[in-house]
């Protein structure tokens, strides 16, 4: 089965790019990897003219270290990431993340602007990105600005782009110093599937095993990927005892907003917060993960 | 649109329309039957094919992302009209029943013996989750994959 028939535009440069998706005849749609897009036109949910491909604009694939910083280009995949070195020195949460991305042939496609730009609830990187307080660096026809990630999901599959818009780049901070962070991906029909509900946490303990800082982040949870704000604050301060874990975890499956769909129904989904951001703190905590 | 490539060892130059994915251009382009179309949504993996020795969903990719790569299908796993040591693991064990998963589960475990040749049954089992067998319940196929690893056999 064919796909609905559409142009290809393939810029070599950004502003070349920029100048593809803001020409006005038809609708245009980015192509990164093509493993979101693809399906949606294979499935007839979208019917672009036209798509502006970014393949061939080479800055936008490069992953390197910036000052503390990582600065993730958008087209960068996830197996691109998974490999880097300094991913594997610096940010073990984040190469946990991408590194339960579907499936291994999904990871040599998928990049990291893509992901973040179709912005699932369901995003395995997205969670882990939060705890990181990463940045998205976006183009558009009026220049660049930067749009700190707790801002960038807007809604439901909805990114805060503005139409002719380009997701760039993400810059990752370092995590804390002596920060522990695990991804945990609870899947409720296989193990490859989108996560019913994930769970990143960067979470520091002192000497006395009080927490100092404590990020905590949930992929289908609500309708876009959320910080579990309140969860945090019961932990930060706090020893994490038990009692501190689940109290954390209640509040967490309190302030979701999780809906229903074919993986599981939202009460469920309430439930398996609870129960998953319980058991990462406590693992965190325990030096099981 | 021109395309050009190198296709399981041999350089390729061809034109396909601007819509068509790896697959419409495996299959339609250039008559390789080897790979099959499955759900199209990139799901059940018997489209997986190499790019530069990565495995790839052809339902997936549009064709004009392969230019300047290397792409490898189950056509190009023999050399010299020898089989690739996988075939001849699958042959031996009868690791296929039906046959329609075999060319993407083959290619999919050939990703994971180039970049790793002695790989753990997890490790295996791993690469092969994108690649669904209605058949075999997989046991015959991850001893195949193990027994074709050089850095066991």
């Amino acid at each position: 089965m064919r796909l609905h028939p559409f142009g290809l535009v393939e810029p070599e440069s950004l502003s070349e790019a920029l100048d593809a998706v803001t020409r006005l005849d038809g609708e245009a749609r980015l192509v990164a990897g093509g493993t979101a897009l693809v399906p949606m036109i294979r499935l007839g949910l979208v019917k672009p003219d036209r798509l502006v491909s970014l393949q061939r604009v080479p800055v936008l694939a490069e992953i390197r270290k910036d000052g503390p910083a990582l600065e993730l280009g958008a087209m960068a995949t996830h197996a691109d990431i998974e490999r880097s070195r300094a991913v594997r020195d610096g940010w073990p949460l984040l190469r946990e993340a991408v590194r339960r991305v579907a499936t291994p042939a999904i990871r040599t496609s998928g990049t990291i602007g893509g992901n973040l730009a179709y912005a699932e609830a369901a995003s395995d990187p997205a969670p882990a990105l939060m705890c990181h307080d990463a940045e998205v660096r976006v183009a558009g026809p009026h220049g660049g600005r930067t749009v700190p990630i707790s801002r960038f999901f807007r809604g439901f599959y909805e990114a805060a782009l503005e139409p002719g818009e380009i997701v760039t780049a993400v810059r990752v901070p370092p995590p804390p110093v002596g920060a522990r962070g695990g991804y945990i991906k609870f899947t409720s029909r296989s193990a490859e599937d989108k996560p019913l509900v994930g769970v990143a946490a960067l979470i520091t303990l002192d000497s006395s095993g009080r927490c100092t800082d404590i990020r905590i982040a949930l992929g289908g949870a609500a309708p876009t990927p959320i910080r579990a704000a309140a969860a945090e604050r019961t932990v930060r301060g706090e020893a994490l005892t038990d009692a501190v874990a689940r109290a954390a975890a209640e509040a967490a499956a309190r302030d979701a907003e999780p809906l229903s769909d074919l993986m599981g129904s939202a009460e469920y989904r309430r439930e398996m917060i609870r129960v998953w951001v319980r058991r990462l703190l406590t693992a965190l905590r325990d030096g099981t993960r | 649109m021109n395309l050009a490539f190198t296709l399981n060892g041999r350089p390729c130059a061809t034109q396909a329309p601007d819509h068509w994915t790896v697959l419409d251009l495996l299959r339609d382009g250039l008559s390789l039957m080897g790979t099959k179309y499955g759900c199209g949504e990139g799901v059940c993996g018997t489209c997986t094919v190499l790019a530069d020795g990565r495995p790839i969903r052809a339902c997936l990719v549009l064709a004009a992302h392969v230019r300047g790569r290397a792409l490898v299908t189950v056509e190009g796993l023999e050399s010299d009209e020898r089989l690739d040591p996988l075939q001849t693991a699958f042959a031996e064990r009868g690791a296929a029943q039906c046959g329609f998963c075999t060319p993407g589960i083959m290619l999919a475990a050939k990703a994971l013996l180039l970049e790793n040749p002695a790989p753990t049954e997890h490790e295996v089992r791993e690469a092969l989750s994108g690649n669904l067998c209605r058949c075999t319940g997989y046991t015959k196929i991850v001893e195949a994959v193990l027994a074709a690893a050089p850095g066991t056999r």
